[in-house]
Order: structure tokens, then C-alpha cells, then sequence
């Protein structure tokens, strides 16, 4: 754990195009290789907020952003920052597995493509070193170039978080990531989690409070598009000091 | 009691006037089918493909110009109306999703499929037969490319559209521009859709006589000049099976089965890849 600021966010509002105020002046860092979770009940911009470190909503004609999200010196936020490059730094795992319709190793050497490594070799030892990351090479080692298709769910997103790490990124976003797949899977995603924060600064959104509290070292705690708390996560979930996390995180809600 | 009976009767009635009603339709379709087959394999033989139209009287004629003509004019029409199709249905899929225009354009392609071809015919004889002063194997293949053209879009635009998007959105996070993720990820994942749309909208043109007889015509003549008229297999059978001898019958049904056969086998392959890429999961 590092004391260092990755991602600093400053009073950021977000409107989405049918003009819903979705995120209402959010502030917080996300410390460098720390797990920060965010939690809070359903429709409270978690997703939405997690969706503005890549910028995502900018697939969508019509959506809004105020305010700054510092990374790396720059505002992540502004017009002419490179998409490109940002999402190659700031990575992002679904809820659901998207394992791209074409073999294993295709699927890691898909980013990576895209940043123009071409030499065969080069792409061999860098998928080998994403899927190692991962904790999948021993499974699937001796079929490569198989269909991503004949994995299963919790293979599948670990195939999709080595494609992420591929191109190694400094932040990885995870949307939810194990709310598809069975315990066991999720142990393992859980674990990688914790096993790579060493190299790399992790955001993830989760339904699950439990997750979060396993994983994390920082939680922000969101309703209605306000982050209500964010603080250590042993603080939050033993001490909070707002009504209303503790009213959420003993169940009273949400 | 009562009602149960009356119910089994009801039961009976319908079950047997749907029976009826499906062996009445397969009746007329084994009937020309096994017509086409009997009558054409009669009449199959190696000149059929070997030589070119004789003198009615003179033996040993063919129709080797006709199948020559027919893959000239299919494949050209191949050629113009796939690249129109799988883009316009990559734009209504992709750039216009849930823009108006995408509806509109959707709506009148469905129009458009199931307009006479003998319109598409008229209309392509009054742009490209009539200035240019004579028939040609161009305007034939033009006029089927417009009625392959909402084939394919329409099937592409329904493929694409099955492509979860969240996978599009996987490609993005990546940093993959908006057109390679098209390139690279949704049309990997719709390939075998497009693939098979395109095929059944080949094997839909392959048997047009209508749009042909108004622009390539026809041609007793071996001829490979798409600037000339053309001799094709529809327009050969439309013209013998009218004619007087027992001769152009008999060619008439051999080709008539030889076009059966080309369908058959691109509705079969069709299938295959159906099977293949999605019958397993």
C-alpha cells in the first residue's frame, strides 16, 4: 500500500444525455496500488463513476462531465486527451465475460495488436506472461488456439482480465466482475485482485459487501449519485461515520 | 364426460384438416420436383454442357453459352450487390442503430424484397438497356444485384445486431477505433450469418427469369461480353419450354434441374454453416 495518488477525482459531475444527474460533485484518490471498492445500492452511479476513468460515456452522443480527473498529471477528462492511450492505461473487466470471437491466444494478442506489436515471437512471450498473469497459462496452455468460446464462465474472465493486463495498464476497472460466476471463480478473481495490486492500481465496483470488505483497502460508499463516505475499508466497515453507510452496510437497505 | 368427448372431436377435426392440408401442399411439391427430376435426368447428357445451341432439327445442340452466360451474370451480380449490402447493413446496424433513418431504411429494404422482379427488370431496361441501344449482360447483373442488395443488408443488419453489445464495448475499452472493432470483433462474431445471407440471396437471384429478359436477354451464341446480350439459364428455359420442338423441351427440363440442383446445394451449405457455427452451443 502506497500513500501515492493514481487517480485524483475533483467535483465531478456527470450528466447523461436525457439529461439525468447522475454523479453529483464527486471527490476522492484512489491511492496507487491500492484495491479501492465502490459500493452502494442499485441505480447509485457506481457504474457510472467507474465508466468516467476510461471514458467510457463518450460512446454515447449526449453525455456530460464537469469537473477534473487527474491522472498522471493530466485531466483524464479533457477533450484532447488520446482515448486511445487512456484506455490502454486504464483498463476495464465487464460483468459479464467478453471473450472476442476468435482463439485464446487472438484474444490477448488483441490489444496488443492494436498498439502495433507484430513479431510473432514477441507476441508469444507476451501472452504467455498475461495469461501466467492471470493464473490461467496452466489451463489452458495446450490449447491456444482453441475458440475463447470453450472456456468456461470464471476461465473466461480471467482470459479477459490477462487480455487487459496484455497491455499493461497502470489502473485496471473491474464493473462488477464476479457477479456472473460461481464461488469458486470468484475466489480466484478475488485473489488475483489482491495478488495484483502490486503492480497496479485497482477500481471495482461490487454489489457484493463482502467482496469488498475482502478485497479492499479504501471503499467509497455511494447513494443517489453522492459519495455519502469514502475512507479505509476497515474503517468503513467497522466505524462509519455516517448514518447512512452503516444503515447500508448492516442491511437495513439497498 | 360430454365436454371431454367434444373436445377429442374438435381435436380430431383440426388434426386432421392440418394433416390434410400439409400433404396437399407437399403433394404439388413432390409432384414438380419429381417431374424436374425424372424429365431433367432424362435429358441430361454430357453435349447439354459441351456444346452451344444447334439448328432446331440438327442433333447434339447445348446450352453452354446459357451456363456459361448464367455464372457471368451471377457473379458479377455477386460482385455489386454483396460489398452494397453487408456495408449498408453495417451502417444500419453499427452507425445508425437506433436512428430513424436506420428504421426507415430497414422498412423499405423489407419492401424491396418482395417487390415483382420484373419491376426491378423494367426499371434497369429504362437506365441501362435503353440508352445504351441494345441488350447487355451488365444490365443483367445489375438488376439481380438490386434484388440481392436488401437480401444482404437486411441479414447483415439482423446478424450484427445479435453481436452482444457489450462486446463492443470489451473492443473499445481496449482503445480499438470504432472501425476495427467492426472489422476485427463483430463481424468475427456475425460471420457465418452474413456468410449464409449471402448465399440464400445467390441462390434467391440464381432463379430470376423476369429481370433478365428485360436487360441481358438472351444470346444462341457462345459470348463471354458483358457489353453484349447474354445467354442465361432462365431466360434459355423461358424461351425453349415455349418453343414448338421436342428438342428445346428436353434441354429446358435438363436446365430447369441444373438450377434446382445450384439452389439445393447453396440451401444446403447455407444450413452447414448454420449447423456448424451455431448448432453446437
Amino acid at each position: 500500500m502506497s500513500d501515492t495518488v493514481e487517480i485524483e477525482v475533483k467535483r465531478l459531475d456527470f450528466y447523461y444525455s436525457g439529461g439525468t444527474h447522475a454523479l453529483k460533485e464527486i471527490s476522492l484518490p484512489a491511492y496507487k496500488n491500492n484495491v479501492i471498492a465502490l459500493i452502494g445500492p442499485s441505480g447509485c452511479g457506481k457504474t457510472t463513476l467507474l465508466r468516467c476513468f476510461n471514458r467510457m460515456h463518450d460512446l454515447y452522443p449526449g453525455n456530460r462531465y464537469e469537473g477534473e480527473i487527474i491522472f498522471n498529471d493530466m485531466d483524464i477528462l479533457s477533450k484532447n486527451i488520446d482515448l486511445i492511450d487512456l484506455r490502454s492505461r486504464i483498463g476495464m473487466v465487464f460483468q459479464k465475460p467478453t471473450p472476442f470471437p476468435m482463439s485464446i491466444f487472438d484474444n490477448i494478442a488483441y490489444g496488443l495488436k492494436l498498439r502495433g506489436v507484430k513479431t510473432r515471437t514477441e507476441l508469444s512471450e507476451h501472452v504467455e506472461q498475461a495469461l501466467r498473469h492471470a493464473a490461467l497459462w496452466d489451463e489452458v496452455k495446450d490449447k491456444l488456439h482453441s475458440s475463447a468460446y470453450t472456456l468456461s464462465g470464471g476461465q473466461q474472465q480471467r482470459l479477459v482480465i490477462a487480455r487487459a493486463l496484455a497491455v499493461k495498464p497502470e489502473v485496471l476497472l473491474f464493473d462488477e466482475p464476479t457477479s456472473a460466476l460461481d464461488p469458486i471463480s470468484t475466489a480466484k478473481i478475488e485473489e488475483l485482485a489482491v495478488n495484483l495490486k502490486r503492480e497496479i492500481t485497482i477500481i471495482i465496483v461490487t454489489h457484493n459487501m463482502q467482496q469488498a470488505a475482502r478485497i479492499s483497502d479504501w471503499t467509497g460508499f455511494l447513494m443517489l449519485g453522492e459519495l455519502i463516505e469514502f475512507d479505509r475499508t476497515d474503517k468503513i466497515f467497522t466505524n462509519p461515520s455516517q448514518k447512512l453507510t452503516e444503515d447500508y452496510i448492516t442491511g437495513r437497505f439497498g | 364426460m360430454k365436454r371431454e368427448r367434444k373436445r377429442k372431436i374438435e381435436s380430431f377435426i383440426a388434426l386432421s384438416l392440418s394433416t390434410l392440408a400439409a400433404l396437399l401442399g407437399l403433394f404439388w411439391l413432390v409432384f414438380i420436383l419429381g417431374d424436374v427430376l425424372i424429365k431433367g435426368i432424362e435429358a441430361l447428357t454430357p453435349a447439354l454442357f459441351l456444346n452451344d445451341p444447334v439448328p432446331p432439327g440438327m442433333a447434339g445442340g447445348g446450352l453452354r453459352n446459357a451456363f456459361v452466360g448464367q455464372l457471368m451474370i451471377t457473379f458479377f451480380a455477386t460482385l455489386i450487390g454483396v460489398p452494397i449490402g453487408v456495408l449498408g447493413g453495417t451502417f444500419l446496424a453499427e452507425y445508425a442503430r437506433g436512428r430513424k433513418v436506420a428504421r426507415l431504411i430497414s422498412v423499405l429494404s423489407d419492401i424491396m424484397v418482395s417487390v415483382p422482379s420484373i419491376v426491378i427488370g423494367t426499371f434497369i431496361y429504362a437506365i441501362l438497356v435503353k440508352p445504351v441501344g441494345h441488350f447487355n449482360g451488365w444490365a443483367g447483373a445489375v438488376a439481380l444485384a438490386i434484388i440481392m442488395i436488401p437480401v444482404v443488408l437486411r441479414t447483415t443488419e439482423d446478424m450484427l445486431s445479435l453481436v452482444p453489445w457489450t462486446l463492443r464495448e470489451a473492443a473499445f475499452a481496449l482503445g480499438a477505433p470504432y472501425y476495427k472493432v467492426i472489422i476485427q470483433v463483430v463481424y468475427r462474431g456475425a460471420a457465418a450469418g452474413i456468410l449464409t445471407g449471402i448465399l440464400l440471396s445467390i441462390a434467391r437471384v440464381a432463379g430470376e427469369t423476369a429481370p433478365l429478359l428485360f436487360t441481358s436477354f438472351n444470346n444462341s451464341y457462345f459470348s463471354t461480353n458483358m457489353n453484349e446480350p447474354i445467354a442465361s439459364l432462365t431466360v434459355s428455359i423461358f424461351q425453349y419450354a415455349m418453343g414448338p420442338y421436342d428438342s428445346w423441351h428436353a434441354q429446358a427440363w435438363a436446365a430447369s434441374l441444373m438450377i434446382t440442383v445450384f439452389i439445393l446445394m447453396l440451401t444446403i451449405l447455407g444450413r452447414v454453416i448454420i449447423r456448424w457455427r451455431y448448432g453446437k452451443r
